[in-house]
């Protein structure tokens, strides 16, 4: 946890962010926040983002969406043309729903939601996912404020069941509610264990609604924990093999009311569907993780992110 | 041969005539509405089934008995009594009449009257149709209630989102003040006075996330529900300032069992109803202490299996619904109380989700209680029903 902050205040001054909104008070709340630790800078339309990064290198650029000339999408797909070194992010005061196919059109994977109040903890773990590329871990997503963190390890469908009561047990125990944990988990395992393992022809290894162990160098590996303001879990399987494409589509039909008979990528759906926040991490054909967090008050509430990265 | 055959032919008409009766009989008694024909005195003639029904008698006590009397419990003509106009005009005449039918329910009843002359021109008798019209009287406010909302919805879910963006500027600006003052040369009374700016940012996004709320069509989902425990549980979990001094009572129907309806949603109307009667009664009581009067409030919470629906009702004793206010209750942003409490959207949030459910929602006034009522069909059908309980 100390080795956490420490990285922060060591390492993250080099980064320079450029923060796009045509709204002051936005702009200048982005900028006060950040450049306690980063080097920040500030442009009014994507026009003078563009001036700006033309004279200077910038490591990620966070624009909002509507911007009178040119919009936050077409600025960033111009960045990612001239400088593909650059991150970038969507931020918006708007319904992201609403955006889930320009962002599938323009390759966005990260937008943000302006709430009220502001989540700036989580704008934290994001950027900083987006400029280190260290996007594994449930504790990034947590507190340092009462962080608690454990890991459990699954082999069979056995272990997978015996982990899923234990996680919501502590939830619903702790803080009389798991939401709807335990239905997405089951989703999210059943993906990771069943749906992920692939024999060389690309068929499934294993077949669903069967006891099954995995093969001894095969595991599914969950994270659980809370803070002060939330709880969650992050499923880890070793194989990589969900795309950001794949996510894209099925967050499209899960927001367009389809996709929940789909007999794939149903617990994605049922993720953003029933959990505060959905992040999906992936390292193509080395791991992927999904977190899903539950927020206890309802402030951070309201629109739900878009939290997707492929390193 | 003559004799034989005029004899078989007026039996013949006379079945004829049998059988045209029995028809005239079978429609007359099969029909819902309560028809009646009544002569010049309010003496009731003839009856059909649905009448004697409804008046809780068997037809042989009714005939002869006046109509008033029987039908409506009244010891003289009911005032504006359509059957004596028809009489004196000679023509159709009709009115509308809500009657306290059972302790907590009001019904609605159209009365017409079709005036049936004699030989000599004069109308001699009156024959009544009596409807019970609530149904239809409740589905059709609520549909105009919905629509309303709809209009307003559409209106402001694009100022909601306008203001959204300068909001969260105003409230994470104010945040980044309160966070390092010193940075930003606030003195005490500076940070007092941006922690005002952040609490009233807070309380226009909760306006606003209302009004989105009621304009938004929101991903629902339906799952199978015991609506008892889940009216318990959350009725029992409202922390009100003074909600420990309400009696709490409820009638719960066990053969309910469950419901497929969106638990989350449901909630909220509950809570929604619960915390406007407690707040009723709250203020009852606070009028009460001035004016050193007894009063002890009572909240009953009553649910009730009806065929295939399950009726919800929430009867408080407080102060009750001014007249002049009951029918702006579900407008958007009509509230009582004082403004900083409440959005005054509660009601017209609760009507939408009922609406969404394909149930309907109503409130009646009784001279010491107030009674709101849900219905909601026990089996909700979505899109999305089916799927969730894969």
């Amino acid at each position: 946890m100390i080795g956490f902050f420490m990285k922060k205040q060591k390492d993250l001054s080099s980064y320079r962010i450029l923060i796009v909104d045509d709204e002051k008070a936005i702009r200048m709340m982005l900028f006060d926040y950040l450049e306690v630790i980063y080097q920040v800078e500030t442009a009014e339309t994507g026009e003078q983002a563009l001036d700006l990064l033309e004279k200077s290198r910038f490591d990620l650029v966070i624009s909002d969406i509507n911007m009178p000339g040119i919009s936050g999408p077409q600025l960033l797909r111009e960045v990612r043309r001239r400088y593909p070194g650059t991150k970038t992010a969507l931020i918006t005061a708007y319904n992201i729903d609403e955006y889930i196919k320009t962002a599938k059109d323009y390759l966005i994977t990260n937008i943000i939601p302006k709430t009220v109040p502001f989540n700036f903890a989580e704008l934290d773990s994001i950027i900083y996912g987006l400029l280190t590329g260290d996007i594994f871990g449930l504790s990034r997503h947590l507190l340092q404020d009462g962080r608690m963190v454990d890991r459990i390890c699954i082999k069979s469908t056995k272990e997978a069941r015996e982990a899923r009561e234990h996680i919501t047990g502590i939830f619903n125990r702790k803080f009389g509610s798991s939401g709807d944990m335990k239905l997405i988990l089951d989703e999210i395992i059943t993906n990771a264990m069943y749906h992920a393992p692939v024999r060389d022809d690309g068929a499934e290894k294993y077949q669903e609604f069967t006891e099954i162990e995995l093969e001894p160098e095969e595991y599914v590996h969950i994270e659980y924990g809370y803070d002060t303001e939330k709880y969650g879990v992050a499923v880890n399987d070793y194989l990589g093999r969900l795309t950001k494409e794949t996510v894209l589509l099925k967050i499209e039909r899960q927001i367009t009311g389809e996709g929940l008979l789909d007999d794939s990528g149903r617990g994605i759906h049922m993720s953003r569907l029933f959990a505060d926040r959905m992040v999906i991490n992936i390292d193509p054909n080395k791991r992927t993780e999904v977190v899903l967090i539950n927020y206890f008050s309802n402030k951070y509430r309201g629109y739900k992110p878009l939290y997707l990265n492929e390193l | 041969m003559y004799k034989t055959e005029s004899v078989s032919n007026i039996e013949a008409f006379a079945e004829k005539i049998h059988l045209s009766k029995r028809e005239l009989e079978m429609i007359f008694d099969v029909t819902p509405e309560c028809i009646s024909v009544i002569n010049k005195d309010h003496q009731l003639i003839r009856v059909n089934k649905s009448y004697a029904l409804s008046a809780g008698k068997p037809i042989k006590e009714i005939l002869g008995r006046k109509c008033y009397k029987v039908f409506w419990n009244l010891d003289k003509p009911c005032e504006d009594c359509p059957v004596q106009r028809a009489f004196q005009t000679g023509n159709q005449e009709s009115s509308k009449k809500a009657v306290l039918c059972g302790k907590n329910e009001v019904r609605y009843f159209e009365t017409c009257a079709y005036p049936v002359r004699g030989e000599t021109g004069e109308v001699v008798r009156v024959i009544e149709f009596i409807k019970d019209i609530t149904d239809e009287k409740r589905i059709f406010e609520q549909l105009i209630r919905t629509e309303k909302l709809a209009s307003i919805g559409i209106m402001t879910a694009g100022i909601a989102h306008e203001m959204n963006n300068p909001l969260s500027g105003i409230s994470g600006t104010a945040v980044n003040l309160l966070r390092m003052p010193e940075k930003y040369g606030l003195n005490e009374k500076g940070i007092s006075r941006v922690t005002a700016i952040l609490e009233s940012a807070a309380r226009a996004t909760t306006i606003m996330k209302d009004l989105l709320h009621l304009s938004r069509k929101q991903n629902s989902c339906s799952t199978l529900v015991d609506i008892n425990s889940l009216i318990v549980k959350t009725v029992n979990a409202i922390h009100l300032r003074g909600a420990g001094e309400v009696q709490r009572r409820f009638n719960l129907d066990e053969s309910i069992k469950l419901i497929s309806c969106d638990p989350s949603k449901i909630e909220q109307v509950i809570i929604n109803l619960a915390t406007n009667s407690m707040q009723s009664i709250l203020e009852k009581k606070a009028r009460c202490l001035e004016s050193g009067k007894d009063f002890s409030g009572l909240l009953e919470i009553t649910s009730v299996l009806q065929d295939d629906k399950v009726l919800i009702t929430f009867a408080d004793n407080g102060v009750g619904i001014p007249e002049e206010n009951r029918s702006k209750v579900f407008d958007p942003f009509f509230s009582t109380r004082p403004a900083g409490q409440g959005t005054g959207l509660g009601l017209s949030i609760c009507l939408k989700i009922i609406a969404e459910h394909g149930g309907r929602i109503y409130f009646e006034c009784f001279e010491d209680s107030t009674v709101f009522s849900i219905v909601l069909p026990r089996e909700r059908k979505t899109q999305l029903d089916s799927a969730i309980h894969l």
